[in-house]
């Protein structure tokens, strides 16, 4: 124990000693995207320090992978709003709800998620019950961050053929009026990355499996198997693992086409898009299986092979195991036996009468 | 059919003839589509694994590995059906006809006659695994006298038969599932998913490592037996698979003065049999 802390004293005292060389080598270049110079000491790879729960904090920011994401065009102080002056005490963590410097251009005023909020509180995933009631376990209940990172842009070049990456050719056009090549590429990135989604189905399932798939989490919230587990047993999720971007992933069945994502309800809320009745508009969307029958609502798309949830199936699958070892294994032996008996080929317990 | 030799003697050994070009192609047909299948299906099954992925690519990813297979997967059936139009004719030239000539075409002789067919499981076969057990825990020196088909051979051909029947059914169901869906229960397809991979999975565990043992790495073939090339089969391996068959074959041809004694029955530790007969030099 006592070398732990001696450890953790060292590295802080590491950092502090990197951070003062940094300060004191660096000289104050200014970035055209960086107004409050904050990447005077964000920009060395090496910046961390060791916090108060003894947790390691990577603190640089790498300014070209920045300047690709979504957030590029947001000053770090309009999300990092307690800082004022550097070098800054401990930041808070980023609310993503703040009201940011940037002005939304179709109402000009000053653009927030707030809205989403609003989403998030009346769909499965709001901490608050129907009563108004703070529900059991809502410290489980995902916030923004639970789910979302700072994305980067996938652009997706349509001319011609769908396929990710910024089309010249569409940039030409872009040209034809506007002459600044940062703002052609902004622009082109910020449009043509929301035709599609920012995630692949296997990115998705696996921001959903963070919680969908945690054993304790499940038992504590009395949801009966794991989602993304079960998903991935099928066609959908298995071509999601070889990043298939045409398969459905969580969000194509668990949200109402064409809404908020955050809009998530239960499957037993009627307007739910899981709902029992409303299952099979979801399969049979235009982009999936139009010409299908009724009877497709019958499929489970998450086969949970326990013998309780689901005894028919448990017991099918049971029969092909079953029948694979009953097959081979004794095959085998008689394999192995053979190999035995070429080594000894006129051998005999029992002599011939 | 072909007129064939039954005996063919080439620089001194004796060959035995045993399957007709069509079969021979009807089984190179079906390992090319299996193999296929198999490569193009498993990774699918254990998309977790490190060599799933690599094999995948290989065919084409995701967007074009799934064509590759039903691609296979409609050839493999196209050959299923063939086969059995092949069974159907010949049972009809070999069987019915003659029947209907001597005017005892009925129920009971048709069946018979169904019973009498080369791949049919017989008492004998029963007889023959019972012999290769007491062989295989040293009860007796006498390896198993074999007929034309054995039951190994039977075996190998009603596993991929039933598995044909199972994969290729719910792999029809996969993949038409809107068809399906219209008269069926969605159920059926979660049922087909289970049983098209997990049949899939005895039937390629069944080939590797089974029929591959009995084919290419058993002692007696290593490294590849060449019937299925050349429809053929070697004295050896004729005495050592089929002996009974062998024997009657010897007869037919009127070679009975060369008939090879079948090994552990008698008094081979002296004269010795085909098996000790490899020279032992320095």
């Amino acid at each position: 124990m006592a070398m732990r802390v001696k450890n953790r004293t060292l590295k802080r005292l590491g950092a502090f000693a990197i951070w003062l060389a940094l300060v004191l080598v660096a000289h104050s270049q200014a970035y055209a995207s960086d107004v409050g110079n904050c990447l005077l000491c964000h920009k060395y790879p090496g910046l961390s320090r060791i916090d108060e729960n003894g947790k390691y904090r990577l603190l640089y920011v790498s300014e070209e992978t920045f300047n690709r994401s979504i957030h590029a065009k947001v000053q770090c102080e309009g999300c990092h709003t307690d800082i004022k002056k550097i070098p800054h005490d401990p930041a808070k963590k980023v609310d993503c709800l703040t009201q940011c410097h940037i002005i939304e251009p179709t109402s000009e005023q000053k653009f927030s998620h707030k809205g989403v909020e609003e989403f998030l509180e009346h769909s499965v995933h709001g901490r608050y019950d129907k009563n108004g009631n703070l529900k059991k376990f809502a410290e489980d209940l995902p916030t923004c961050k639970d789910c979302h990172d700072n994305p980067m842009f996938r652009p997706l070049s349509f001319f011609k053929r769908v396929r990710p990456g910024i089309s010249d050719a569409a940039l030409g056009r872009c040209r034809v009026c506007h002459s600044k090549d940062e703002f052609i590429y902004r622009f082109y990135n910020h449009v043509t990355t929301r035709l599609h989604t920012t995630r692949n189905p296997k990115n998705i399932a696996e921001v959903c499996a963070r919680c969908h798939d945690n054993s304790e989490l499940i038992a504590r919230h009395g949801l009966s198997f794991k989602a993304v587990a079960t998903y991935t047993e099928t066609f959908h999720g298995k071509s999601a693992e070889y990043l298939s971007e045409r398969v459905p992933d969580c969000l194509n069945c668990h949200v109402k086409k064409g809404q908020s994502p955050h809009q998530m309800l239960s499957y037993k809320d009627p307007q739910s898009s899981t709902y029992k009745d409303n299952k099979l508009a979801v399969c049979l969307t235009e982009e999936c299986h139009p010409s299908a029958g009724a009877k497709l609502a019958d499929y489970n798309p998450h086969p949970n092979f326990d013998r309780k949830q689901n005894p028919r199936q448990f017991y099918f699958t049971a029969f092909f195991i079953l029948l694979t070892g009953g097959t081979l294994l004794p095959l085998m032996l008689v394999m192995f036996l053979d190999l035995l008996r070429t080594m000894f080929p006129h051998a005999s317990l029992l002599r011939k009468k | 059919m072909e007129k064939q030799f039954t005996i063919k003697i080439k620089n001194g050994r004796k060959y035995f003839y045993r399957f007709s070009l069509n079969q021979r192609f009807q089984h190179i047909f079906l390992f090319s589509t299996v193999i296929t299948l198999v490569l193009t299906g498993m990774p699918l099954k254990f998309y977790d694994t490190r060599w799933a992925k690599p094999l995948y690519a290989i065919f084409g990813g995701i967007n074009y590995t799934p064509v590759v297979h039903k691609v296979a997967g409609v050839l493999l059936l196209m050959l299923f059906v063939y086969h059995i139009g092949y069974l159907i004719y010949n049972f009809t030239v070999d069987e019915v006809k003659p029947l209907k000539a001597a005017g005892r075409l009925n129920l009971p002789s048709l069946l018979q006659a169904i019973m009498r067919q080369p791949m049919m499981p017989q008492w004998r076969d029963a007889k023959e695994i019972l012999q290769l057990m007491k062989y295989l825990f040293f009860l007796t020196p006498e390896r198993v006298a074999g007929d034309k088909y054995t039951w190994k051979e039977k075996f190998d051909y009603w596993a991929p038969f039933w598995g044909i029947v199972i994969i290729g059914s719910s792999g029809l169901i996969r993949w038409q599932k809107e068809l399906f869906s219209h008269l069926f229960s969605g159920e059926l397809i979660n049922y087909a998913v289970i049983a098209h991979g997990d049949e899939a999975l005895l039937a390629a565990l069944f080939l590797f490592i089974w029929h591959f043992y009995n084919v290419h790495l058993s002692t007696m073939v290593f490294p590849m037996g060449t019937v299925f090339l050349t429809g053929y089969l070697s004295e050896e391996m004729m005495i050592h698979e089929h002996y009974g068959q062998y024997v009657e074959v010897m007869k037919q041809a009127g070679l009975e003065r060369e008939i090879q004694p079948l090994p552990g029955s008698g008094d081979q530790h002296r004269a010795r049999g085909p098996e000790t007969a490899a020279p032992v030099g320095y």
